[in-house]
């Protein structure tokens, strides 16, 4: 235990990281918030959405240390006499829902995609490089307000789905781009060479090479899906009203700003920003590690 | 060569169709034009009439071929809502969008730019490490809360700023309406034109940097150095003008996005533009706006796209043979 | 790049940020009224929009043949005399020595043109419902200037909705493209079209040749700003004159700002939730309803959600409105006795439902969803709020496919008979009642009740029983009526504007004078 802890702190990665102050911090909001999200129903002290047990007798109190703030609303209420702390971290729980998920999804999907694309190419590689095209010719708000004309109704899925749908693009171009340079490299085509089936060259040789690139896109698109999501809350075709997220919290608490209530948009629009923030910091020390030479954004 | 731009162009097209017929499969399955179009008290019998009368009631692919039959002789058709041709509505938006999306590609060219290299000049600077945390500042806010933000700091608590329009305008060459040729018009730009070019600014600061650090680590670069050219002449000369490349192609990739797609900025600032255009057509299902608009849109960024790629071949030949 | 370059870029930057924000005082003060309103005009031809944000500024270009004070009383316009001839002909003299904005004589030959092609015509149309309820328009006797119109059926309330049918010119209209017309108005009204950038601002000027004098504002412009905080911010930052809809929830902001004058009125338009009764719903039961009914505190509602801007309703119409009835009370607050009309209904455990309500129409409408959600889930229901934009919300609403939710109304030319007909009436698609049903609310005594409404030619008795049908409609509890909104208005004091809010929430420019 105690040697593989020591052979950790020896370790490159792990020193980079120490030196890396900003990104400490970083991984440890991310943590918080994300423990936070997890925990909701735990240490929220109200359940922001048990209709019954919300009265507007206590609706837009202060946050506590102001006059007329009162006990348990650390951040105050919003109009429903709802604890903002509260909805935050339920709140972040949908940001983070819905960021993961385009994640992984878009990761996963366009991950295959490009990698087939690159490694096959011809045909094939043509129709994903049109569609890409296709995609990124339509803006993600669009396509996400046009889903929600044909559903008619507005659901996370359906946000979750109108991210990917432009989201798994760049994916799939940025490991396609990998695998291009990397099919060429003498121990993959060797491994064709001794007659490896296209499967196994993929996935032994190629991928493993293409992976890393995939992670910093990752980091950097979670964040970017997170505030995607706040905008079309914005827009009033975000996640429904019974799931609040952070950007829907952020749009409703515009209304109360210029009244003087600004705990309404400014916790949940801290939180929102601590979250891509901090991710922003993790994948651009991760690119730092991966790519010391090259730091594109 | 020339097969390559010819393939490349090709591409663009089918691009383009796919574009156009996406569109209008989606557009099928929006909400019903004739709702807002008969009238809020008209009966089955003649809202029936008025579905007719628009040639809704015929199957998908008649009415597609009909649209591209239309839209190839440049005719889209007649809004829903206004009955005005849809292309000169969207030519009336159009000039405010890319004179808001100008200003702050400019802004945030100038910015970026010059930023990036001088932080890729001066790499260890306090200044530096400061400029490279604020830069994701810049990424890590939504737009739409940094416009209610500047219009509650600017218009409402300090009243320095308008916080919605474009201003007095002029026209020009009798269809262009400029707000840059007044200094009301520049006014009016500033605030929506900062929220639009913010999170642009960061990415080309950022993209400038990588490029910069890059260059300057290889060989040729190293060698200028040890023939002992003055640092400033090295990083002008040479650097620069190979780190510009990716550059460049990210304004070109991006212009386009930031005159079609501004909408959360547009309607946060109330601009005139085509984005806000499109929003309200959204919300009215005015369907041949938003279609044709896509399409022109889709039409701009494809243009781009194509002329940055073939730029691209013509800097760097290997691309060409791939 | 040096570090030194690089700050003066900045330096540049700042200086010239400077000099812009300098610039603002020498901003031009003309004469011109600048009003900020909160919904764009959709065209400028008169009859291709009957929403009151596009009435309101075609009431600038065009008349009717009758027009409305801010009271809301019926006056002469381009008619100076009606009456109800019969059961479908309704008579009118017209005024003589009217002009158009373009010279053209106003004649009778333009009335019938708007109410024989224009009104009917289904492409620019949105009054065709009315429109094609029109039999003819002639001449009596050969005279020009007196006009006879017969309707295809009874409408009692026919001459309600004059001032909002604008009379448009014969010759012109028909010579001009659809796009032009949508685009430049020419009407006999007191002021001429200047210009209109969509989506920015539209511009007008007095019309000197005007039949009733040249109005006191020289000249208007009107600007539209649909994001409430920047609406609010225009007001703040001097950008315009008068705003119309002041947010409930920054109003506290505007009431603080010492340059502000705050307006309000009560606003025609009732906020309700309607319900359904088809037997497989929990609301098929009166109780049941009418514990719904109980279980809400409008009085709180009115305070906290809508911050004290609202007046509870206890039916739909509206005061003026012919059909209200000061006999309708609110049944009472009380949750205790809610719980026990559920449980005689058999619902102890209560029961689930979904609340659809639109999320860009009406003040605070998703927050005011959300707290009879909260209400309700307190007797024991649970209710689902689907909250969605207006576009696709309405949308469900005429296609009657919800089981409860909420909608505002205001009738437009005063009828609750008419009203009846459109939100409470059996859904009949042949005769277009019920289009705003949308839960398919259905009672036959009443609709048997408003049929025998239409025949009675008598408005005194006719009035009588749409009374009795409004109180018979809220006894059973064919909606929860909820309040009725309030207009606001803040008018800045330096503008030296005097404004009276109207009725219909019109923007009318001749109506208001500078001191």
């Amino acid at each position: 235990m105690f040697s593989k802890i020591n052979e950790l702190r020896e370790s490159k990665i792990y020193k980079h990281f120490v030196s890396q102050p900003l990104a400490v911090v970083a991984l440890i909001v991310i943590t918080l918030l994300f423990l936070g999200a997890v925990l909701a129903p735990i240490i929220a002290p109200q359940d922001p959405y048990a209709m019954d047990k919300l009265s507007l007798g206590d609706s837009l109190l202060p946050p506590i240390w102001m006059e007329g703030g009162k006990a348990p609303f650390i951040l105050g209420t919003d109009v429903q006499g709802r604890d903002i702390f509260s909805t935050i971290l339920y709140g972040s729980r949908t940001s983070f829902i819905v960021g993961l998920s385009v994640v992984t999804i878009s990761g996963i999907f366009g991950g295959i995609i490009g990698l087939f694309a690159g490694y096959f190419g011809g045909i094939f590689d043509s129709i994903v490089m049109r569609s890409a095209d296709t995609v990124l010719s339509f803006s993600k708000t669009l396509i996400a307000m046009l889903l929600l004309g044909i559903f008619k109704q507005s659901s996370m899925l359906l946000v979750i789905l109108a991210i990917v749908i432009s989201d798994w693009v760049q994916y799939a171009r940025t490991i396609r781009g990998e695998v291009l340079s990397v099919k060429e490299e003498e121990y993959v085509l060797a491994s064709k060479a001794i007659g490896g089936t296209h499967l196994r060259t993929i996935f032994k040789h190629v991928l493993p090479n293409a992976v890393s690139p995939l992670l910093v896109v990752g980091a950097v698109d979670f964040g970017i899906a997170v505030m995607l999501e706040a905008t079309l809350s914005f827009l009033g075709v975000g996640v429904p009203v019974t799931q609040p997220s952070l950007g829907m919290l952020i749009s409703q608490g515009r209304n109360y700003l210029y009244a003087g209530k600004w705990w309404l948009i400014v916790f949940p629009g801290l939180t929102l920003m601590a979250i891509v923030f901090s991710l922003n910091l993790i994948s651009d020390w991760l690119r730092d590690e991966i790519d010391p030479k090259v730091s594109n954004f | 060569m020339s097969s390559y731009i010819g393939r490349r162009i090709l591409q663009g097209i089918v691009v383009l169709f796919l574009v156009s017929f996406i569109a209008f499969i989606i557009f099928q399955y929006l909400g019903d034009p004739v709702m807002t179009l008969a009238g809020r008290y008209a009966t089955q019998a003649q809202r029936e009439e008025v579905r007719q009368s628009l040639g809704l009631d015929k199957p998908f692919y008649v009415q597609y071929f009909n649209f591209l039959k239309n839209a190839l002789q440049g005719n889209f058709g007649m809004s829903y809502v206004t009955r005005v041709p849809v292309l000169d509505l969207i030519a009336e938006r159009l000039p405010a969008s890319i004179e808001l999306a100008f200003v702050a590609e400019s802004f945030a060219v100038i910015m970026g730019v010059s930023l990036g290299v001088f932080v890729s000049a001066n790499p260890k600077s306090i200044m530096s490490k400061f400029l490279m945390t604020g830069s994701l500042f810049g990424v890590s806010l939504p737009t739409f809360l940094v416009g209610i933000l500047l219009i509650y700091i600017f218009s409402i608590k300090l009243g320095i700023m308008p916080s919605s329009g474009r201003g007095e305008t002029i026209t020009i060459l009798n269809f262009w309406r400029s707000g840059l040729l007044t200094l009301d018009g520049w006014r009016h730009v500033i605030l929506p034109a900062f929220t639009l070019g913010m999170f642009q600014m960061a990415l080309l600061f950022r993209i400038t940097r990588g490029a910069m650090l890059e260059v300057l680590s290889a060989e040729y670069i190293r060698t200028a150095w040890a023939k002992g050219l003055k640092g400033k002449m090295v990083l002008f000369k040479h650097a620069l003008r190979n780190a510009l490349i990716p550059v460049v192609t990210m304004i070109g990739l991006q212009f386009g996005q930031l005159i079609g797609f501004a909408i959360v900025t547009e309607s946060i600032f109330q601009w005139p533009g085509a984005g806000n255009l499109l929003l309200n057509s959204l919300y009215e299902s005015d369907f041949p706006v938003v279609a044709t608009y896509v399409i022109m849109v889709a039409l701009i960024v494809v243009f781009l796209n194509v002329i940055v790629d073939i730029s691209y071949a013509f800097l760097n030949p290997k691309i060409r043979y791939k | 790049m040096s570090s030194r370059s690089v700050s003066r870029i900045l330096i540049l930057f700042v200086v010239f940020s400077l000099l812009l924000v300098g610039s603002m005082g020498v901003l031009a003060q003309d004469e011109k009224v600048t009003v900020g309103v909160d919904a764009p005009p959709r065209t400028m031809d008169p009859h291709g929009s009957d929403a009151d944000s596009n009435l309101s500024v075609m009431s600038n270009f065009f008349e009717g043949l009758l027009q409305r004070n801010t009271k809301g009383e019926l006056l002469p316009g381009l008619a100076t005399s009606w009456e109800r001839v019969d059961r479908l002909t309704w008579r009118f003299e017209l005024r003589k020595g009217v002009e158009f904005h373009n010279g053209n004589e106003f004649t009778w030959e333009d009335v019938k043109y708007t109410f024989e092609e224009r009104l009917e015509n289904p492409e620019v149309s949105e009054f065709i419902s009315f429109g094609s309820a029109i039999e003819s328009v002639s001449r009596v006797d050969g005279n020009d200037w007196v006009i006879d119109i017969v309707t295809t059926e009874p409408i009692p309330y026919f001459v309600q909705n004059l001032h909002q049918v604008f009379i448009v010119d014969k010759e012109s209209t028909m010579e001009r493209s659809q796009g032009d017309i949508g685009t430049k108005p020419v009407g006999t009204g007191p002021y001429v079209f200047d210009e209109w950038v969509k989506g920015s601002y539209l511009r007008m000027s007095a019309n000197q040749n005007y039949w009733d004098g040249v109005p006191e504002v020289k000249n208007a412009e009107i600007r539209a700003i649909t994001e409430a905080s920047t609406r609010l911010a225009t007001i703040s930052s001097g950008e315009v004159d008068v705003l119309q809809g002041i947010p409930v929830t920054m109003y506290e902001a505007v009431e603080n700002n010492n340059s502000i004058e705050v307006i309000t009125r009560p606003s025609r338009r009732a906020i309700y939730l309607g319900l359904g009764n088809r037997d497989e719903l929990p609301t098929s039961s009166l109780k049941v309803r009418k514990a719904m009914y109980m279980a809400i505190n409008e009085k709180e509602l009115i305070e906290k959600v809508m911050f004290g801007h609202a007046t509870p309703a206890a039916q739909i119409p509206d005061p003026p409105t012919t059909g209200y009835s000061d006999k309708i009370e609110r049944l009472e607050y009380n949750p205790e006795r809610a719980k026990e009309l559920l449980a005689e209904a058999g619902y102890e455990d209560g029961f689930t439902i979904t609340l659809s309500a639109p999320n860009d129409r009406y003040v605070q409408d998703e927050q005011i969803a959300s707290t009879i959600a909260s209400y309700l889930s307190k007797v024991g229901i649970d209710v689902e709020v689907d909250a969605k934009p207006k576009s696709v919300y309405f949308e469900e609403v005429m296609n009657n496919e919800l089981d409860f939710y909420l909608i505002g109304w205001f009738d437009g030319s005063y009828d609750f008979g008419r009203s009846y007909s459109k939100l409470l009436h059996s859904v009949d698609p042949e005769t277009g009642y019920g289009t705003f049903n949308g839960a398919r609310y259905s009672d036959s005594v009443a609709d048997q009740l408003y049929e025998a409404s239409k025949k009675v030619v008598d408005p005194d008795l006719r009035a009588s029983i749409l009374r009795d049908l409004n109180r018979l409609a809220m006894e059973r509890v064919a909606v929860i009526p909820l309040h009725y909104q309030e207009d606001t208005y803040a008018v800045r004091k330096d503008s030296s504007v005097e404004f009276t809010p109207r009725s219909d929430t019109w923007i009318v420019f001749k109506e208001m004078s500078l001191e």
